[in-house]
């Protein structure tokens, strides 16, 4: 059977105007010349984000892209490329790289304009349960390439070389780590990936999984190779089961197909994969903590330095990265650091998965190269505030990060530029705050979760957080007291200072970064009781207004029997009753209800 | 001796035969985001009616489940992309709207603008 082709042609509005409907009719022509017709398929594609070298072909399997095509050349694609089965070089316009910016998200661009996928490159394009689909867009073949032409310190070096960093959130240089890993002599080493994902309204790492399981697998398998391990542990969360049921068969079926194993891919290079399931508890996202897990341990961090590159799992070197990291691997080594290292800023390389969420018309998942501004994601692809609503703060890197105000909404992303304007990159999370919300409700909000998750071991962060929350609780019931405000900063402060893990030490942000750009509100909150988001139900009263018209559906929605009055009569709230839960208030058709 | 990458590329060329072989060629292809947010705005059910659609004669036609790309507010998301056409995308699909795309898109060629996602 001869071999069969999709051809896609960019149907975008430069390429129609270089010419691009006039290489369709001659590839149309030629197909038919050639008796080609039923073994090509023929899509189109919007925009691929090529102009300037429109009109723009590309020809599967391979993701061959031709471009500044006429229609001379489509005889030579379809007699060299489609008959003989070679590529033309010269009408090739970009190396064949694993990234894709459109490739088969085609249209909805509005949403992936200005997103670059690396980590996610295959996500809601392959089918993750098929390994086949993973294989067809060139996968494994990083791992193949590695075991064929690359020593383990090549791969070391062209990690380092790349400027990845961890994005587990902290930042740490990914190849120092590994480098660090592969220097130790002990045996056996390990790598575990961390897929411990906890942070409320985070979902990168769940998504980047069900999507694309055997981008995981590869770079776990082309680190284990890197640092010398035979065996690797992916830790995941039990409440993510379709996630851990996808990973699962990617294990077992890249195993089937020699890409785990015994002598991989005919190579002396041994590597298996098991994984282990989390209880839940967020501090196991803490690489010593998450050790313990393994272990059997009770999940509780440990002093670094030793670093688990010298003593982890079991005592043994152990290489540890986020599921992000893992899945940039690939790409690395495909296609190399020097390509890399072009994406992104002067420290931060490549690009950052984002879960956008909170008050924005788009809430998703975006990928977007480092250096792209807060407001360009906000407004440019998450498309702004639902309903126009006014912005009042981007709060990122969840329960250890951040509020950043309006004037920081030019910041390019990296890992310092967020840590000078007072938040964290972290983990992905970015929740886009309006007017309606407290900005000391969501510190609290967030304090009580890292509180509560708090593993108890030290006494900074088991105290101090238990009493950042009792003082920030108060102030929201209007009992703030003077100098509040300062007892929190000085908690705060110490608590970042004591603590033993990242946990304690990241856990003040959200109020101190709140107290930095907002502390007009905290102020409000002790010195008049006033909460202007009126979202503190404590600081907000239902009051129902002369021009009531007694229709009697506040009567009726209010969960508690606040509310009496006759049929077209005043009606009343009896406020000692009333849980300011705000029914009546939005279901009044009169306005005849205020909130003061 | 095959070297690990020339094995690699031979597993990838049989792969897309295995692909070709299912009908990936077919005249449409259909993907159904079948992530947990996905499934969760019940893209399971809109799976389903593709599936019986197809169980019950619908020819030439490749369906697939896909990942999550991303879209979460307009999830159930449905892809479909007949030969020669601009690929579509639609948004918050429900079993019925499904049944609509395979008679008017599908079948007739129609694409079903106010639900597309542009």
């Amino acid at each position: 059977m001869a071999a069969k082709y999709v051809i896609t042609l960019c149907d975008g509005t430069k390429c129609i105007n270089n010419g691009a409907h006039r290489v369709r009719a001659a590839l149309d022509e030629q197909l038919r010349a050639h008796g080609l017709t039923d073994q090509v398929r023929i899509n189109l594609s919007g925009c691929l984000g090529m102009c300037e070298k429109g009109p723009i072909m590309v020809v599967n399997p391979g993701y061959v892209i031709y471009g500044g095509l006429d229609e001379s050349d489509v005889e030579r694609i379809v007699t060299e490329h489609l008959v003989g089965g070679k590529l033309i070089g010269d009408l090739e316009v970009e190396q064949d790289h694993l990234y894709n910016r459109f490739y088969r998200i085609f249209g909805d661009v509005g949403f992936f304009g200005k997103q670059m996928r690396i980590a996610l490159r295959n996500c809601g394009i392959i089918n993750p349960e098929n390994i086949d689909d993973y294989l067809s867009l060139r996968g494994y073949e990083a791992l193949g390439k590695a075991l064929t032409e690359m020593s383990p310190a090549d791969i070391v070096a062209e990690v380092q070389r790349s400027g990845l960093r961890g994005r587990g959130g902290a930042g740490f240089p990914t190849g120092l780590k590994w480098k660090l890993t592969a220097a130790e002599k002990a045996t056996p080493k390990y790598v575990i990936c961390n897929a411990d994902e906890g942070d409320p309204g985070a979902f990168m790492d769940r998504s980047a999984i069900e999507g694309d399981p055997h981008t995981v697998v590869e770079g776990m398998a082309l680190g284990a190779y890197a640092v010398g391990a035979e065996r690797g542990v992916v830790y995941i969360r039990a409440e993510y089961p379709l996630a851990i049921k996808r990973i699962t068969k990617a294990i077992e079926d890249a195993r089937a197909h020699g890409f785990l194993g015994e002598r991989i891919l005919g190579s002396d290079f041994n590597f298996d994969i098991e994984i282990r399931l989390g209880a839940g508890a967020f501090v196991c996202g803490e690489e010593t903590a998450l050790i313990h897990s393994i272990e059997g341990a009770r999940g509780m961090p440990r002093p670094r330095p030793p670093y688990p590159s010298v003593q982890g799992l079991f005592g043994k070197p152990t290489l540890i990265n986020n599921v992000e990291t893992w899945a940039n691997i690939p790409v690395i080594i495909m296609d190399g650091a020097t390509w890399f290292s072009t994406v992104g800023t002067e420290t931060s390389k490549g690009t950052k998965v984002f879960a956008l969420a909170g008050k924005v018309v788009n809430t998703g998942l975006v990928e977007v190269p480092m250096g792209t501004t807060l407001r360009e994601i906000i407004y440019d692809i998450g498309g702004g505030l639902p309903g126009g609503r006014k912005f009042k703060a981007v709060q990122t890197g969840g329960p250890s990060g951040g509020c950043l105000p309006e004037r920081c909404l030019d910041t390019p992303i990296d890992y310092e530029s967020l840590a000078k304007a007072g938040s964290i990159m972290g983990s992905g999370g970015m929740i886009v705050i309006d007017e309606d919300s407290c900005m000391v409700d969501i510190a609290r909000f967030f304090l009580e979760f890292t509180q509560n998750e708090s593993c108890g071991k030290c006494t900074p962060c088991r105290e101090g957080t238990k009493r950042m929350l009792e003082i920030l609780t108060r102030i929201t019931e209007g009992k703030g007291r003077a100098g509040d405000i300062e007892k929190l900063q000085r908690l705060g402060e110490t608590i970042k200072k004591a603590s033993l893990c990242g946990l304690g030490q990241s856990a003040p942000n959200p109020v101190l970064s709140t107290i930095e750009n907002f502390r007009e509100e905290y102020e409000e909150h002790i010195e008049q009781g006033k909460c202007r988001a009126g979202a503190c139900k404590a600081l907000i009263r239902f009051e129902i207004l002369q021009m009531c018209k007694g229709c009697g559906v506040c009567r009726k929605v209010c969960p508690v029997g606040a509310i009496t009055g006759q049929a077209k009569h005043l009606h009343v709230i009896d406020q000692d009753k009333c849980v300011r839960c705000g029914l009546c208030f939005e279901k009044c058709k009169f306005d005849a209800i205020v909130k003061v | 001796m095959t070297t690990p990458l020339e094995l690699v590329r031979k597993k990838r060329t049989e792969a897309v035969g295995r692909i070709v072989s299912k009908g990936y060629l077919a005249s449409a292809r259909v993907y159904v985001g079948m992530a947990t947010c996905e499934i969760a705005a019940g893209s399971k059910d809109v799976m389903a009616v593709f599936q019986k659609a197809m169980d019950e004669g619908l020819a030439n036609v490749y369906l697939s489940q896909k990942g999550c790309a991303g879209r979460c507010n307009l999830e159930p998301t449905v892809e479909v992309i007949m030969t020669g056409k601009n690929p579509v995308k639609y948004g918050k699909v429900t079993p019925r709207r499904a049944e609509a795309i395979i008679e008017r898109h599908i079948k007739n060629g129609q694409v079903i603008d106010e639900w597309v996602i542009d």
